[in-house]
């Protein structure tokens, strides 16, 4: 017999592995891209293609260079490339997502240390990093079910449509149709328009437990709340808050990047407060700030309490709180 | 509804052995009894080689302090005293007894002489004392010590036979095969100290032994069978005593401390087995399962190698890894197969050696660990804590009431050894104190 092996207890793990988890979240964002490339066509695939190999390649290039340990296997990469393309227009030049994958893995990612390290969650800040340097080529969607060219390198002609949020931050309801906006037949980015899949997406990961509901409802019910209250003149309150809860990225932004997990709290009261700021911050923004949409925005500055939320709702540790009454 | 507290988790159960009655195992040509199956001082032998001893007969005992004696577990003539390697990787002196098969009983071996209504605590205490019953859960805390120490501070027993490490279907059996005397030692235990109550917990995943033990209790006893969520760690006594009466034991406290007493299952029943016969503990349940032919729930002379009790059960399926004492998520991994079983051994799994594709160690901040820790602590913070050696906020993160169950790193998805970290971390922290 040889040597036996002597390692410290537990001797056993569970399967669910970075990776697993990971993956089942491209199980959750498949619906939705399958939704993109039916109403904004095939180039949303070639985007989101381009996309999810820039990420994966700038990672596994950077961890080879700085001879760290692949973490190509982890699946996050992947991810993030989906996550990214979703957040792009179909009218995007394809050198855009190249840009933004790059940024998104190296500088936001890669540069703070690898997986679970990085402060902010990369895709938004690289999704804000090429809004404020090609806001033209970030902000011009192409109305639904129109084609446009799909393999095209530079940005493809198309006739530009505004989306609900336009129409919301000037008070008025949009002309879409409420039914046809939760299904997704309207103008925004390539993954956002489906608020329908995208919960459905949702409520897998809730099911395989892999977020908890604590920061989308959160979120969503403060976006819903104050909307509802601060309704404009002249406007039904129910229908504005519908309307502003599926436009733009808000039920993308508080499924998939609000829980991303290395960018969020740990603690369930951590994760409520979160969801507030988050919610809190998208509304300002729409509201009272100088863009349309805000939730993007939002996360990334909730991001930067994390640590702080954590600290805040340490828990009291077994045997040391109240519920002593017999000590 | 079943009770239950809050964290802990329900690790893949593998009870393969819970409808394998109990087997005894032959006795061994030779046993090897360590003078340390206990917590606190090691017994000193009281016999030297060549020295005759009985079956049952006392071969080491230390007065001073914390100590446990330790029996013979087999006839026969005492071969070398010698110092080998414990399970715990520890060096411990062991007598060698060569086993005559006579399997003569030490003549001093007697039931209690008076009935169970006019035994004192002092008495049944040096009953259990006598017999070397220490707890047979895994802490090998002596029981004498326990029973002792509750006087007139308690007032419940409660008999742990939650069993939560997946594999180990020890206490089931017994609880179905020898209810009675899991009973009985209850009510030994209530009569020592004059205890009017008594839970028995059981996990919700052996119902078979929750109806069985509720037939043999009756109304007036004060015995009430509890049905436990199945949940790790629902054996822990602290997530025992507060899913049952929603208590905190304090930090750094005891059970005592709260008004309880806890016992297991197999030393309730081995201190009947001492009261009724006067038996010593010298022989105990352990699960045999993982990679043998044949799984078996055997009852093994103490002092038996690991060797021989896999090859009792058919031998290696395998080339052997890692071999365990104990459940999956507390227990020791043993450092060679010669290791003799001792009071603390409730299982052993054999572990095949697998190729698993690993990912590298990162965190991903998913609070999976945080969610699932009984003491509520954070585990991802501490494990970062200590690779950073920040040992001011590992002691503001409470990391001393950390108790290794291993919830935080069976689940971790990042691959990250939480718990060994965090036992390095206690080192430093006791350095800097």
């Amino acid at each position: 017999m040889s040597l036996l092996k002597v390692s410290s207890s537990p001797h056993v793990r569970h399967e669910d592995t970075t990776r697993i988890i990971m993956s089942d979240v491209v199980i959750a964002l498949i619906p939705s891209l399958i939704f993109g490339v039916y109403v904004f066509g095939l180039r949303a695939l070639f985007l989101t293609l381009i996309s999810v190999l820039t990420c994966v390649l700038s990672e596994a290039i950077y961890n080879k260079l700085m001879k760290k340990p692949s973490t190509v296997r982890d699946m996050s990469a992947v991810v993030s490339g989906i996550l990214l393309a979703f957040n792009l227009p179909v009218t995007a030049p394809a050198w855009l997502p190249v840009i933004g994958g790059i940024f998104a893995m190296i500088i936001v990612k890669a540069l703070f240390g690898g997986i679970g390290k990085n402060i902010m969650n990369p895709v938004l800040a690289a999704r804000v990093f090429l809004f404020a340097s090609w806001p033209s080529h970030m902000t011009r969607y192409s109305a639904p079910l129109e084609s446009v060219n799909s393999f095209m390198i530079g940005a493809p002609d198309a006739v530009s449509s505004a989306t609900t949020l336009t129409d919301l931050k000037n008070g008025i309801i949009p002309s879409v149709d409420l039914f046809d906006l939760i299904l997704g037949k309207t103008a925004g980015c390539i993954g956002e328009v489906s608020s329908l899949l995208l919960l459905a997406g949702g409520l897998y990961l809730l099911v395989r437990r892999i977020i908890t509901w604590h920061i989308p409802v959160s979120f969503i019910a403060t976006v819903a709340v104050l909307t509802l209250a601060f309704a404009p003149d002249g406007v039904s309150n129910i229908t504005f808050m519908l309307y502003e809860l599926f436009s733009g990225g808000l039920i993308l932004g508080a499924v998939f990047m609000a829980t991303d997990y290395v960018t969020s709290p740990v603690t369930r009261g951590g994760r409520i407060i979160f969801g507030i700021g988050c919610g809190l911050m998208t509304v300002f923004i729409r509201f009272f700030g100088g863009y349309p949409e805000g939730v993007s925005f939002a996360i990334l500055i909730m991001n930067l309490f994390v640590w702080y939320l954590d600290r805040a709702f340490k828990p009291t540790k077994f045997g040391g709180g109240r519920k002593n009454a017999k000590a | 509804m079943a009770f239950t507290f809050k964290g802990g988790l329900h690790p893949e159960e593998n009870k393969i052995t819970a409808k394998v009655p109990i087997e005894q195992m032959p006795e061994p040509s030779r046993v090897a009894i360590a003078m340390s199956q206990h917590i606190g001082v090691p017994s000193l032998p009281t016999v030297k080689k060549g020295d005759y001893v009985y079956k049952g007969q006392c071969i080491g005992k230390n007065d001073a302090g914390l100590s446990c004696p330790v029996h013979a577990s087999v006839s026969g003539t005492v071969v070398g005293i010698e110092d080998r390697v414990n399970f715990m990787g520890q060096k411990t002196q062991y007598v060698i007894i060569e086993n005559d098969y006579k399997g003569e009983l030490d003549p001093s071996i007697a039931p209690f002489p008076k009935p169970l209504d006019e035994a004192t605590l002092e008495e049944i205490v040096e009953c259990v004392k006598n017999a070397g019953i220490s707890g047979m859960g895994g802490a090998t805390f002596p029981t004498h010590f326990k029973i002792a120490g509750a006087r007139d501070r308690v007032d419940k027993l409660i008999v742990n036979c939650c069993e939560c490490e997946p594999y180990i279907t020890a206490n089931h059996r017994l609880m179905l095969e020898k209810g009675d005397e899991i009973i009985g030692g209850a009510k030994i235990v209530m009569q020592a100290l004059g205890l009017k109550a008594c839970d028995i917990a059981v996990e919700d995943n052996k119902k078979d032994a929750i109806e069985h033990l509720k037939t043999r209790i009756a109304d007036g006893d004060g015995i009430r069978v509890c049905t436990m969520k199945t949940k790790y760690p629902q054996g822990d006594e602290r997530q025992l005593i507060y899913a049952l009466d929603k208590i905190e034991i304090p930090t750094g406290k005891l059970p005592a401390d709260v008004g309880r007493i806890v016992i297991n299952a197999e030393t309730s029943s081995a201190i009947y087995r001492a009261f009724t016969t006067g038996m010593p503990l010298i022989e105990r349940i352990i699960t045999v399962t993982g990679a043998v032919a044949d799984p078996k729930n055997l009852r093994v002379p103490l002092g038996t190698s690991v060797s021989e009790i896999a090859e009792y059960c058919g031998g290696y399926t395998g080339e052997i890894e890692k071999i365990i004492s104990g459940g999956p998520m507390m227990g020791q991994a043993l450092w060679n197969e010669d290791t003799a079983v001792a009071k603390g051994t409730s299982s052993l799994i054999f572990m095949l050696k697998e190729e698993k594709k690993t990912l590298p160690e990162a965190c991903i901040h998913c609070g999976k660990c945080v969610a699932s820790c009984p003491m509520h602590l954070m585990p991802c913070y501490l494990a970062l804590f200590t690779k950073n050696d920040d040992v001011e906020s590992l002691k503001e993160f409470d990391v001393m009431s950390c108790v290794e169950c291993g919830c935080c790193t069976y689940q971790c998805p990042g691959n990250v050894p939480i718990v060994q970290y965090i036992r390095a971390a206690k080192g430093k922290v006791k350095k800097s104190m």
